[in-house]
């Protein structure tokens, strides 16, 4: 077997015991890595109905064949379980020598299971696993965390941990790795706190199979190069993804005050320019030539590393448009091992809720301070307020009643990320139908939308090209295991990726096969889906009710009086079930579930829910 | 006839400004601001007139504010 090392590591925390499982070649064909991986190990183990917070959730890290390999930009790894955001299958991708090193120890993927009897940080030598003790860093954030680590293995070793957040189950704790990686929004933090694992760290000596590794090699490099060199030229990593925001900001699209406002004149305070002017360092990833992680000092003085999503949620949506203070929020976010788009939008929604009085409280928008506050007492869930920010925006919505739900910003649970969609059908659907609640990753069709459509359309073209980046953002480049930004910040051609992969593996696949595959793996989260909501109906892939709203029109501006339209919303997304081969709930028909070689899954979801 | 011009991430240092007040003929396309702004016509990008996407060959009005921006493809 090339390209893959044939083997998953288990571990067991309650047992303190682990062993190494190969896998097949037909396995490693039909599922690839990855997200891949992970969806099906989850899918056969996971009994429906477990608590994501309890011993019989499972943590997996999953890598891809490509993953570690220098090329562009393959330092990335999955972490993925059942979440306790969402209730069904969630995972998240970081950049991290994770990715590298679990490779070189000699495995594709690592389960977690069970539950430690004490805080404890699990070690990976090749063939060597240790349950150690992490009782000296438990109650610490991800930075002091990461330090200790260092401290004891030196800097180049692979590291997933956890702060506060995850630590006290808040649901939208994220993993951290590196100065500034975070991944696996919906609660995957959480869940490895819930076993009372603090740490991964891995570091291995082997080489990773390689069906040509001399022509992987100079293919890599050479692509490297070209890659920097588009982005020397592109000047994209001036800003990285923060020049967005000003965009989004002059085509009404930016969430502003819980997503009530598409546009705000301060805007310009807190975007890509004043962050590249007062940039101090750059991060990035393993394996990556054009980093993204712009670096500032925030209000407190320390090393704040920001993107677009940090500054849209932390900033334009809470209204507070002071780039240190908005540096801080994110900074806390990243001690404390917490989301920074859920982050955003539970306190927007509990400063609107307070506005609306749905609830009391003393937080408005634009009160930097307090945000501060109330981000500790989310990761510590201090109190009653604590506790409740901890469980993300659907179930605060639940509690304080009021139709609050209308005005919570998610979709199956997850936040939504920052592109406000009040006037944005295909984006809307975006969110409506990605795989894992309302994340960006997988679609992001705006610029699409704007320059290639009608905005106003609610036509096919919109739920083709959502499938069509669904195939590559959420399924190739989360199987293969890769960072998307070459190819979709600088143009980086599709089909070097097919590439790499044949050329790591050994096989001849083309991107047709990439998205087969894609497709089979939207399938069966959506049969994770089913088999935990048995009684789906299609409304679980509509966005929020505030943006179908016409009392929450904008008032001027380029989509002013506009807001979504629910029934031709629900044309749209009956386009994208068609296209799909998808049922009227969102759920693939048997038919589909066929096609893509899914009877035995199929199977056994019909235990528990209906196929059609 | 004038009109604001705003530029999005690394275009402002190709054009070697963030946002001005411009002058310019009545007849002017689209496509021909670019010439004026000093972006490259090949570079792929989506203009947009009061938030609104233009096409190559549509003319402005007297105070419209034009937002020039990369692709940008939602990180």
């Amino acid at each position: 077997m090339f390209g893959w090392t044939g083997n998953i590591l288990r571990v067991n925390l309650t047992t303190k015991s682990s062993k190494k499982e190969s896998y097949s070649q037909e396995f490693a064909e039909k599922w690839v890595g990855g997200r891949g991986f992970a969806v099906k190990i989850l899918y056969d183990e996971l009994k429906p109905g477990i608590d994501p917070l309890g011993p019989d959730n499972k943590f997996i890290v999953a890598l891809g064949p490509i993953a570690g390999i220098p090329a562009p930009n393959t330092g990335k790894a999955v972490v993925a379980a059942k979440s306790p955001l969402t209730g069904f299958y969630g995972d998240g991708n970081l950049g991290t020598r994770v990715s590298e090193h679990l490779r070189k120890a000699g495995y594709d993927a690592l389960i977690v299971e069970g539950k430690a009897e004490r805080p404890t940080m699990l070690y990976i030598e090749d063939d060597k696993v240790e349950f150690l003790p992490a009782d000296e860093v438990w109650g610490q954030g991800t930075y002091a965390t990461n330090a200790w680590i260092y401290g004891k293995y030196g800097k180049g070793v692979g590291v997933l941990n956890i702060g506060q957040g995850g630590e006290n189950l808040n649901r939208f704790a994220v993993v951290r790795s590196l100065e500034g990686r975070a991944g696996g929004r919906p609660g995957m933090g959480a869940v490895m706190g819930s076993k009372l694992l603090k740490a991964i760290v891995v570091k291995g000596s082997r080489p990773i199979p390689q069906a040509d590794p001399a022509g992987m090699k100079a293919l890599g490099a050479g692509d490297l190069k070209k890659v920097q060199q588009i982005d020397k030229e592109t000047g994209w990593s001036l800003q990285s993804t923060t020049g967005v925001l000003a965009w989004c900001n002059e085509v009404a699209g930016l969430p502003v005050r819980n997503f009530r406002k598409t546009h705000h004149p301060d805007a310009w305070k807190i975007d890509g320019e004043r962050l590249n002017d007062a940039r101090i360092a750059t991060y990035g990833c393993p394996n990556c030539t054009m980093r993204c992680g712009i670096t500032i000092h925030d209000k407190e003085g320390r090393e704040a590393e920001l993107d677009y999503e940090n500054i849209g949620l932390l900033g334009a949506n809470l209204e507070i448009f002071d780039l240190p203070q908005v540096g801080s929020l994110n900074y806390l976010c990243d001690e404390y091992g917490l989301d920074t788009m859920s982050a955003g939008c539970v306190l927007s929604f509990y400063a609107d809720a307070i506005d609306r009085g749905a609830t009391s409280g003393d937080f408005k928008f634009g009160d930097a301070e307090r945000a501060k506050e109330l981000l500790r007492m989310a990761a510590f869930r201090e109190g009653k307020l604590g506790n409740l920010l901890a469980e993300g925006s659907r179930r605060m919505a639940r509690e304080f009643g009021h139709n609050s739900e209308a005005y919570a910003m998610q979709v199956k649970g997850l936040e939504v990320a920052a592109y406000n969609c009040k006037f944005i059908p295909g984006q809307a659907l975006a969110f409506g139908v990605a795989a894992i609640g309302a994340h960006h990753r997988e679609a992001w069709i705006i610029t699409f939308e704007l320059k290639n459509t009608t905005r106003e359309s609610y036509g096919p073209e919109k739920a083709a090209k959502v499938i069509e980046l669904q195939r590559i953002r959420g399924g190739m480049f989360e199987f293969i295991v890769a960072c998307r930004f070459p190819w979709i910040e600088l143009g980086w051609p599709v089909d070097n990726y097919p590439k790499y992969f044949n050329t790591v593996t050994g096989l001849n696949w083309t991107l047709d096969d990439m998205w087969r595959t894609g497709d089979r793996i939207y399938s069966l989260i959506k049969l994770h889906y089913l088999r935990e909501f048995p009684g789906v109906t299609r409304k679980a892939d509509f966005p929020p009710a505030v943006w179908f709203d016409p009392a929450n029109a904008d008032s001027e501006g380029p989509i002013a009086g506009k807001v979504l339209d629910a029934e031709k919303y629900d044309g749209l997304l009956q386009h994208y079930y068609d296209q799909r081969g998808y049922d009227r709930r969102g759920i693939p028909t048997k038919d589909t579930l066929k096609k893509l070689d899914l009877v035995r899954e199929a199977a056994a979801a019909e235990k528990h829910a209906l196929l059609t | 006839m004038k009109i604001k011009v705003k530029m999005i991430g690394p275009l402002m240092y190709e054009a070697g400004f963030s946002e001005k007040e411009i002058d310019i003929p009545a007849a002017t396309t689209a496509e021909a601001l670019l010439d004026l702004v000093h972006i490259s016509k090949q570079r792929p990008k989506i203009m947009t007139r009061n938030g609104k996407a233009v096409a190559p060959n549509e003319h402005f009005e007297d105070g419209d504010k034009i937002a020039i921006s990369p692709l940008y493809s939602g990180g």
